[in-house]
């Protein structure tokens, strides 16, 4: 349960209790920011369980080393960071496993309009779905890029690609899923006129 | 006619100036409507609306942190300071004793930096271990005994010690779980006594505050 004496309480005081162990402050700062961490590790998970997976592996990670948190910068962009850096790191791992290159070549065919339901399926497909189609890779580049704002460099770094590849992944990705929403959308014109 | 390429295209959207293109899309309204589309797109995915994390997200969350179970003790209240006087005394008691035994006489650098390592060389590392395990018992002890007093008397609020209590209990803990997982493990072992041992002074610490009526560590 959150503590209500906790709620008015400043971050940089809720830090220094969790650095003491203060579970209930641990909890406060995981209130404040369970949303914005969430979303980003879903969205370049692409999947829900995989998603709270990788969201409890990086609040796990940076409750463990608060004692680095200098308050250089805010506590949010700290956690935030961890949790880009989780996801990325353990979504590369499970690329290893998948084979990278199939991924970030985009011949997976988990993007592949394919894969999409059919035309007659009323499930329509709404620019968060197509998102979580898109490959791994392309999907990691496209949020990096478009959303979060990284450069190529930051990206390639990260991901461990050249940023000549950052560039090609981020044209295929928007190509992707511009083709997918169209799609998507035709679909549901489809359905209304039927 | 030709049209643009994604990667020209996606070039585009960033605001680079390909050469040549200009007069492409001047006369294309197949590639003007790619390149608003794509423009509208990436609007479209910065407005996606923050997502509401899984509830039960934090239990699972809660379950990984060392510090847990202290933290939950805290809730329970603290002891008046007369009882807290009678606990941090018994519980200097125990520790220090323990520790008293732990390290050789004539040990010139202190028990807070001669751990069980140098202990395991004189005796042996089983010795050693069920020495920790004898610590640990009483320490449990002490803080059952303080948890009790806490509960029959009034609670005022600690700051100062109780955090510096806090961590160290939390320190405790959690080598005791790494511990349960290697118990041979003597730099473990090591954090473990460093962590029993910083205790007992932050009670002697506060033992000496109380019988000079000070009011720094208990507000």
């Amino acid at each position: 349960m959150r503590e209500e004496g906790l709620v008015d309480l400043t971050e940089a005081t809720l830090v220094r209790r969790a650095r003491a162990g203060e579970l209930e402050a641990m909890r406060e700062l995981y209130e404040r920011h369970a949303s914005r961490v969430y979303t980003v590790v879903r969205r370049l998970a692409g999947d829900d369980d995989l998603a709270a997976d990788l969201a409890q592996d990086a609040w796990a990670s940076a409750f463990q080393k608060i004692r680095e948190f200098r308050g250089e910068a805010a506590f949010g962009t700290w956690v935030h960071r961890i949790a880009v850096n989780t996801a990325l790191t353990q979504l590369r791992q499970a690329a290893r496993r998948r084979n990278l290159e199939q991924s970030f070549n985009g011949s997976s065919t988990l993007g592949n309009p394919d894969r999409l339901p059919a035309s007659g399926a009323a499930e329509r497909v709404t620019i968060q779905r197509a998102l979580d189609l898109l490959p791994d890779g392309y999907r990691s580049v496209l949020w990096l890029h478009d959303v979060e704002g990284y450069t190529h460099e930051e990206i390639g770094a990260r991901l461990g690609i050249a940023v000549g590849t950052s560039k090609s992944q981020l044209a295929k990705a928007r190509a992707r899923l511009r083709a997918l929403v169209a799609e998507s959308r035709a679909e549901v014109v489809d359905h209304g006129a039927s | 006619m030709v049209h643009l390429n994604e990667e020209t295209l996606s070039e585009l959207l960033e605001g680079a100036s390909v050469t040549g293109v200009e007069e492409h899309l001047a006369s294309c309204p197949v590639c003007r409507g790619e390149l608003d589309a794509l423009r509208r797109l990436r609007s479209e995915l910065r407005e996606l609306p923050e997502l509401d994390a899984p509830p039960e997200l934090w239990s699972r969350i809660e379950a990984r942190l060392p510090v847990g179970g202290r933290a939950r003790r805290t809730r329970r209240g603290w002891p008046s300071m007369i009882a807290i006087q009678a606990a941090a005394m018994a519980a200097v008691f125990v520790i220090g004793l323990g520790l008293g035994r732990m390290f050789a006489p004539g040990d010139q650098a202190g028990p807070g930096s001669q751990l069980v390592s140098e202990r395991a060389a004189a005796t042996s590392l089983a010795d050693a271990m069920a020495e920790v395990r004898r610590l640990g018992a009483q320490y449990d002890a002490a803080l059952r005994n303080l948890e009790q007093l806490a509960a029959q008397e009034g609670a005022p609020t600690p700051s100062l010690a109780e955090q510096r209590l806090a961590s160290l209990d939390a320190l405790v803990e959690a080598s005791r779980t790494a511990l349960s997982v290697e118990p041979a493990d003597l730099v473990l072992n090591s954090y473990l006594f460093a962590a029993l041992e910083e205790r007992a002074a932050v009670l002697r610490q506060i033992r000496a505050e109380q019988e000079s009526g000070s009011e720094v560590l208990w507000r």
